[in-house]
């Protein structure tokens, strides 16, 4: 199977804190990856990794690899722009632009220098339908993102990712916020999504990640505990840290 | 068990605090009552007939273009261009200024030099108005007097109307630097995070987002700010120039604004000459009621997204 990520060593430090120890995986192309595990276990600062976010963060230290494609993506050479617009991100609160929907969908192209209208607007066209949004808004485009609702938000935060034609698009949390109706139309999303795209997302509930994904990794406090297919994490999983917080002794 | 007594004395003493409440805002509230009844009857008795000291003609006093205590003559219609000219003129000189400083210190600077030059900000909308007056006269004037030299253009000393639009702009600065970085800190830093994470650089999310983001306070700033020009009288009249008639449209002619006229002379006078000053005000509150309601339009346009 190919892989996307592949992270040997990876050691993270908050000043002197660290966060995350010696996480070693491979993360699957055009699969739903899904990182588990209870607050502040290091899954979402994981996840900021591979996009580079943390970097804004102050006081962020980072030791060890992580290839992409064969190439480290922590190398000085790397152009974090251009990573960025490879691994696309989702967060954990719909943040969609002060802008109409259209600006927030071509936002991206736009500061990549595309000008053509006629493009543009085929951009928006087939984003907002993979992000299953198009029939809701297709006659109101030119209005403030704002007036949609949060769920309809958060699947215009995807297809604004979407618009750039990442590989890998990072989830964090991204049904944190939303309604039950809400949360599930981003899970039938994620999973026509996984045709074209890679995807990791960090959730706290373990029905979605049993729901959506087909490989799951446990963290706790800072390590990767179990790295597996879903099925037999959830079903089998070999170390009794994974079975307690699944069966939710504790988390 | 509840004291019945000490509930009615509670009872008492809330409702005592609640009028006492309402008496404080009464009377805050009457001042400005009083202030504008006051301002108005003064201010139009010398357009009514039987004015003491011969009734003023409206519109030769509203559309006039030309300002001659000595002859008796006033004409403020040249005066309100005058002021429209300066104010705009220095919120368009000083807005880039102030909305780029704001986003260099929240953004850009390092903390330390963030915070020093936060404090150097507030420090300079604490300076009382008479200290840059002085500043203007002594510095100001001879910076446009040289500037004139070189386009071979004599001045009246340098006092001009580019000198009180420079004098305007550096006193709006801080005006609008601070409520920018009030507006600027405000953004949601998932904005940001969204922007950069779709991979536009640091320039492109500090224009594309953060500031379209903060368009609304950075233009309530632009309100305060012109509000601040249009009312600058002490400093600016030190530099005017105070000319008879007009407009003025030349940067380097003397000038004459709503407040320069109010100010000039003011002590030393009395009767007509003393009263249509107050006629001067009704004019500069109008102004500025207009200029206020004209931008807050525009930011109700340009900020219905945000």
């Amino acid at each position: 199977m190919d892989t996307c990520f592949n992270v040997t060593d990876l050691n993270l430090y908050y000043g002197e804190k660290q966060a995350l120890k010696n996480i070693n995986i491979d993360l699957y192309k055009n699969k739903v990856t899904a990182f588990i595990g209870p607050s502040g276990c290091g899954k979402s600062t994981f996840l900021r990794c591979l996009n580079r976010m943390n970097d804004l963060i102050e006081g962020c230290k980072i030791e060890g690899n992580i290839l992409k494609d064969g190439i480290n993506i922590y190398e000085t050479k790397t152009d974090v722009v251009e990573l960025r617009t490879k691994v696309g991100m989702v967060f954990q609160k719909p943040n969609p632009f002060p802008m109409s929907i259209y600006e927030n969908i071509v936002y991206g192209p736009k500061c990549h220098g595309l000008k053509n209208k006629a493009e543009l607007n085929k951009i928006v066209e087939k984003s907002l339908k993979q992000a299953a949004l198009w029939d809701e808004v297709h006659d109101r485009l030119h209005e403030s993102a704002l007036g949609l609702s949060g769920g309809q938000q958060q699947r215009l935060c995807i297809a604004r990712a979407i618009a750039m034609q990442p590989e890998v698009i990072l989830m964090d949390e991204p049904t944190s916020a939303l309604d039950p109706i809400a949360t599930s139309k981003i899970e039938e999303l994620i999973e026509t999504l996984k045709n074209d795209y890679t995807i990791i997302i960090v959730t706290h509930s373990m029905q979605q990640a049993s729901r959506v994904s087909d490989y799951t990794a446990f963290f706790l406090l800072g390590d990767i505990i179990e790295y597996d297919k879903t099925s037999v994490i959830f079903q089998n999983p070999k170390d009794k840290r994974t079975e307690d917080y699944i069966t939710g002794r504790f988390g | 068990m509840i004291d019945a007594s000490k509930e009615k004395k509670n009872k008492l003493i809330d409702g005592i605090c609640k009028t006492f409440f309402l008496a404080m805002a009464i009377l805050s509230s009457s001042f400005i009552v009083i202030l504008v009844l006051f301002i108005f009857m003064k201010g139009i008795s010398p357009f009514l007939p039987g004015y003491e000291f011969g009734q003023v003609n409206i519109i030769d006093f509203l559309f006039g273009t030309t300002y001659r205590q000595d002859q008796g003559i006033y004409g403020v219609g040249f005066i309100v261009i005058n002021t429209l000219i300066s104010a705009f003129a220095s919120l368009l000189l000083s807005f880039p200024i102030s909305v780029l400083c704001a986003l260099f210190i929240v953004k850009i600077a390092p903390k330390k030099l963030s915070v020093l030059m936060k404090s150097v900000v507030e420090l300079l909308a604490s300076v009382p108005s008479i200290v840059y007056g002085v500043f203007a006269s002594g510095l100001i004037v001879i910076f446009v007097k040289w500037l004139a030299s070189i386009f071979g253009i004599t001045t009246a000393g340098g006092s001009s109307l580019l000198a009180v639009i420079i004098l305007l702009a550096i006193m709006i600065f801080p005006t609008i630097t601070s409520m920018s970085i009030t507006a600027i800190q405000a953004v949601d830093k998932d904005l940001e995070n969204a922007s950069l994470a779709l991979g536009a650089t640091r320039t492109q999310t500090n224009f594309k987002v953060v500031l379209t983001s903060a368009k609304s306070g950075i233009f309530a700033g632009a309100i305060l700010g012109i509000g601040r020009a249009f009312g600058e009288a002490t400093a600016v009249s030190m530099v005017a120039g105070n000319k008879l008639f007009g407009p003025t449209f030349d940067l380097f002619d003397i000038t004459r604004t709503l407040t320069s006229t109010m100010l000039a002379g003011l002590k030393e006078t009395s009767g007509l000459d003393y009263d249509i000053r107050f006629s001067v005000g009704i004019v500069l509150l109008f102004v500025i009621f207009f200029s206020n309601w004209l931008l807050n339009s525009l930011k109700n346009r340009i900020g219905k997204n945000s």
